[in-house]
């Protein structure tokens, strides 16, 4: 019952600051939705606005070259009143949007399968933080705060990234296909969490009915079951818009990056930089490169599989073509599940201080740049690298911190001791 | 790209490999690093090969796919052989209707006669006039079938370069000629007694005749002549059918006149340094005088046509300001400063309005205190810039102040100006005196240069292709050069049919296509990209990737090796 009043003072909390901060400075949001570290081309509430208007004027929402999100985003909004006069309703949702995504880490971190899975078992498995406390984590994130604020719709990914990982955590197959093809839907690239989260699933089911089913009639079952979910998507997203053109709009430009917008992303600034006749070949590379962590570390940490889909949002918030801060807030509310690794890392000064400087430092350059002029577009990116190397150290030290809790495992008798590659 | 491989590095190692420096007490026997698992290995096989599964399978096509230059098959030795005018030599036949109302027997005689005594005196074999008796249209009207059979044609056809009208008479000099000027009409008056006999070889009358069709077309031989000794393999038709001083002439006379286009601009505009005037009646003048002159010009080339005025225009601080000539009573401008006479700074004269080039004429009227302004060293009042428009001084007659608005008479005399100026920039022949035969001349001298032009566009198209194996070639440039080709191929067809006009028409096109086959923008892109910049390109990025890569797959190749050897 303690636990109940604690956890409704949290979400009530959490919900009261948000709402609190929409009234009180009811110009926030639109500050925020023109951020570049907060709303990208293909997640922002603007271009959504955009799209809304073509939408409910019968005009196909894609041929403005504006609005590059999916198309059963706009049925859902266009049901509330016009954020222009009514911001209200709007808030709520994304308000609600926020509690739901807290609720479903809440969910992750009560299953315990970060430092306790189905083939193993970490020896520091005691110490670990309780599911409000990881809850509360990701509820005051400023990061999580500000995307809510923002009314980015990277907020609805996140959310279903999030229940994926609650639902495959709990064996729930249905809910776990149907969570993460909307994932997929919104953003693409969450479609590489699918193998993690499904050993995720095999794990949780494993240990719910204690058999094993068989590995392969359990992959290809839940491989059609998501592709059956994601056509049934596309399909609704066809006949809503009357064409397939959507798929240009939306996922191609996740693919090919027509928009060179700033954003807290890598490859912005390469792709302006680079030759014409090599922008196909290294829009390859940097597909190619985001998307081959997944088998690696997949295989190799298959044991903690939640890690890996933890580990895979953190790649995605440096390594996809449009991130934004939204990216990271995901991944550093799901970092504190693996609290007991906190004691293996070894570079968490540096890594925080990286990202701290980066995120006070980045909008005063980025204001350098643009509004005073006095700096230039490498002030901008100097910065957004620095913020990309603070989330890759958080990411390459957790790696490291779990390999070596496994070999702890694996050799109890090396526990404490120096390692060295050899 | 060093957190790439931050995370690169920490997730391919083993745990088993790490192993501690102190070596455990139960392992102190022997020295060195414990036996890894069976699962262990098997597993950072399984990891280091997901990585390169990912660049063999997909990162390799994605490299060739993304990489490749498509190049576009092209006709390269047909283009080399147009550019080098192997396929296409241009004749001009001209045929020429003799019109008489002597009996057929008769004008066939006379015809033969005169044939020979042309082809006698030419000596430009490209260019050869065939002479055809033919039936007016007044005295073989439509109820009487006329029988075309090859040996005789109708004297209102289109393609008849010239129609030789005799006229018997009785009175007066014979036999004498006149050109018409407004119809290709050339009246050969004689007197019965002239006409050849029946059993006669020569007559003073055929020789005549050849003799007058020569003087006509003596301009026109000279200009393809000289158009064609600008062309590879065509030496001979120079030194034959043109003089030194006419190769000189006509190449002064080339630099004046526009590069052809399709559609010109013309732009007519009233330049005065006061308030006025302030208005002309350009519209009427330019419909009464300048219209019929664009009509003829239309089988050519389209005119578009806008006027301007514009007040308080100074003349630039470069040249000397106007000087009052007592011998003239005139106020005279240095012919020196002529050329700088147009304020290119200042005066509002955009060098490119719509498509086509733009063709300026300016009406300057000079202040009333400074009337009338004339050119010192000849006292004229208007002259032509090469390339570029004409200039005319209108200095308003017998009145003390300059009247408000000019009218259509006022502007007569500029418009005769411009007229002859515009007939020089667009390349008309000075001879002979017929309007309509000197027009039908340009027609063929400027189907041929854009043949040739199309040709050799071509050939320099080929060369490129040749000599930069690394620009890419898309499909519309071949395209373009098969279009090229064909319109070329119709053109040089018609050429030597006589059909001057169609054969323009082809030649127009061929030019086109062949401007934009060569001018493909996406050709130039990496023209100066070398390969060695391809080693920049690459290193950098995928120099960090690949090193971790190699290395480990090396390591696990030499372990599977040691392995298989020491069983």
């Amino acid at each position: 019952m303690a636990v109940d009043t604690q956890k409704a003072l949290l979400f009530g909390g959490a919900a009261a600051l948000r709402l609190l901060l929409f009234t009180v400075f009811p110009a926030l949001p639109n500050l925020l939705a023109g951020r570049v570290e907060v709303s990208t081309p293909v997640t922002s509430f603007k271009r959504l606005q955009e799209g809304l208007f073509l939408y409910t004027h019968n005009v196909s929402p894609y041929d403005g070259g504006l609005y590059h999100q999916a198309p059963l985003l706009l049925p859902l909004f266009s049901l509330l009143p016009n954020p222009a006069y009514y911001p209200l309703a709007t808030n709520l949702v994304f308000t609600a949007v926020d509690l739901l995504s807290a609720y479903a880490v809440a969910q992750v971190a009560q299953g315990g399968a970060a430092s306790v899975s189905r083939l193993f078992s970490s020896s520091r498995k005691d110490l670990k933080w309780s599911s409000t406390a990881i809850a509360a984590g990701f509820l005051y994130n400023p990061f999580t705060v500000l995307t809510c604020l923002a009314r980015s719709t990277s907020a609805l990914t996140n959310l279903f990234i999030l229940t994926a990982m609650a639902k495959a955590s709990q064996g729930a197959s249905s809910t776990f296909i149907l969570a993460l093809s909307f994932a997929a839907y919104l953003g693409m690239h969450p479609i590489l969490l699918f193998p993690p989260l499904l050993v995720l699933l095999y794990d949780a089911r494993a240990a719910k009915t204690k058999t094993t089913p068989n590995a392969w009639s359990f992959t290809v079952a839940h491989t059609l079951g998501l592709a059956a979910v994601s056509g049934a998507l596309l399909a609704a997203s066809a006949v809503l818009t009357g064409s397939w053109d959507f798929l240009a709009a939306t996922y191609g430009v996740r693919l090919l990056l027509p928009d060179l917008t700033p954003n807290v992303g890598l490859w912005w600034y390469f792709f302006i930089e680079m030759f014409d006749s090599f922008r196909e070949f290294f829009l390859g590379v940097f597909w190619l490169h985001a998307a081959s962590y997944m088998p690696g570390l997949t295989i190799r940490l298959h044991k903690q599989p939640l890690f890996v889909a933890c580990t895979l949002t953190g790649i995605f918030a440096v390594f996809t073509p449009y991130p934004s801060i939204a990216d990271a807030a995901l991944y550093l509310s799901l970092v504190p599940l693996f609290r007991h690794l906190f004691p293996l890392m070894r570079y968490t000064f540096v890594a925080s201080a990286a990202v701290l400087y980066a995120s006070f430092l980045g909008p005063a350059f980025y204001y350098l740049w643009i509004y005073a002029g006095s700096g230039n577009a490498n002030f901008f990116y100097a910065i957004t690298l620095v913020w990309s190397l603070g989330l890759s150290i958080i990411i390459g030290d957790s790696l490291f911190a779990a390999l070596r809790d496994e070999l702890d495992v694996e050799r109890p008798e090396l526990k404490g001791k120096d390692v060295r590659r050899i | 790209m060093a957190s790439p491989n931050a995370a690169d590095a920490s997730s391919a190692p083993e745990p088993s490999k790490e192993t501690s420096i102190i070596v455990p007490r139960a392992a102190k026997a022997h020295n060195g690093p414990p036996p890894e698992s069976k699962e262990g290995i098997w597993l950072r096989r399984a990891a280091i090969l997901s990585f390169w599964a990912v660049v063999v399978l997909l990162g390799l096509p994605v490299w060739w796919k993304t990489t490749a230059i498509y190049r576009a098959e092209l006709p390269l030795q047909d283009m080399t052989d147009w550019a080098e005018s192997k396929i296409c030599k241009p004749v001009f036949p001209l045929r020429i209707a003799v019109e008489s109302s002597i009996s057929s027997h008769d004008a066939q005689q006379l015809v033969r006669l005169t044939q020979h005594a042309i082809d006698d005196l030419n000596e430009f074999s490209a260019h050869h006039l065939r002479l055809m008796p033919a039936t007016s249209p007044y005295t073989a009207n439509s109820s009487q079938e006329v029988i075309i059979d090859g040996t005789s044609i109708r004297s209102d056809d289109r393609d008849n370069a010239l129609v030789i009208r005799m006229i018997q008479v009785e009175t007066g000099e014979t036999p004498r000629s006149q050109l018409q000027s407004y119809s290709p009409t050339l009246d050969v008056y004689y007197s019965a007694s002239q006409l050849p006999a029946q059993s006669s070889t020569s007559s003073p009358l055929a020789s005549f005749i050849a003799q007058e069709l020569h003087t006509v077309f003596a301009e026109e031989q000279a200009q393809l002549a000289y158009l064609l000794a600008a062309q590879p393999g065509a030496q001979a038709a120079r030194t034959k059918a043109l003089s030194v001083e006419k190769y000189v002439e006509l190449d002064r006379q080339s630099t004046k006149v526009l590069k052809y286009a399709p559609t010109y601009h013309l732009t007519f505009s009233l330049f005065s340094p006061s308030y006025t005037p302030s208005a002309w009646n350009i519209e009427a003048a330019l419909r009464t005088y300048l219209s019929p002159l664009l009509e003829s010009f239309s089988g050519i080339s389209n005119f578009t046509v806008d006027s301007q005025v514009q007040l308080y225009a100074t003349f630039s601080p470069s040249i000397h300001q106007p000087e009052f000539d007592e011998h003239l009573k005139a106020w005279t401008l240095r012919k020196e400063d002529l050329s700088a006479f147009v304020n290119a700074a200042e005066w509002p004269l955009s060098p490119s309005i719509g498509e086509g080039p733009t063709v300026n004429f300016i009406l300057y009227v000079p202040d009333a205190s400074q009337s009338p302004l004339l050119v010192k060293e000849n006292a004229g009042n208007s002259w032509l810039i090469p390339q570029w428009g004409g200039v005319h001084i209108l200095n308003v007659q017998n009145v003390s102040t300059t009247p408000n608005v000019l009218t259509a008479e006022d502007l007569v005399p500029a418009m005769h100006t411009f007229s002859d100026q515009l007939t020089v920039l667009f390349g008309l022949p000075q001879a002979p005196a017929s309007l309509p035969l000197r027009i039908s001349t340009l027609e063929r001298v400027r189907a041929a240069s854009l043949i040739f032009s199309a040709s050799s566009t071509l050939g320099a198209l080929a060369q490129v292709y040749q000599k930069m194996p690394s620009i890419p070639v898309p499909d519309n440039v071949a395209q373009s050069v098969d279009s090229t080709i064909a319109h070329l191929q119709q053109a040089c067809h018609l050429l030597r049919e006589g059909r001057f006009q169609g054969a323009l028409e082809h030649a127009r096109i061929a030019e086109v296509e062949a401007e934009k086959a060569f001018f493909e923008r996406s050709m130039v892109g990496q023209v100066y990209f070398p390969d060695e910049h391809k080693v920049a390109v690459y290193l950098p990025l995928l120099g960090p990737v690949a090193v971790p890569l190699v290395m480990a797959a090396l390591k696990e190749l030499k372990g599977v090796l040691a392995s298989a050897r020491g069983r």
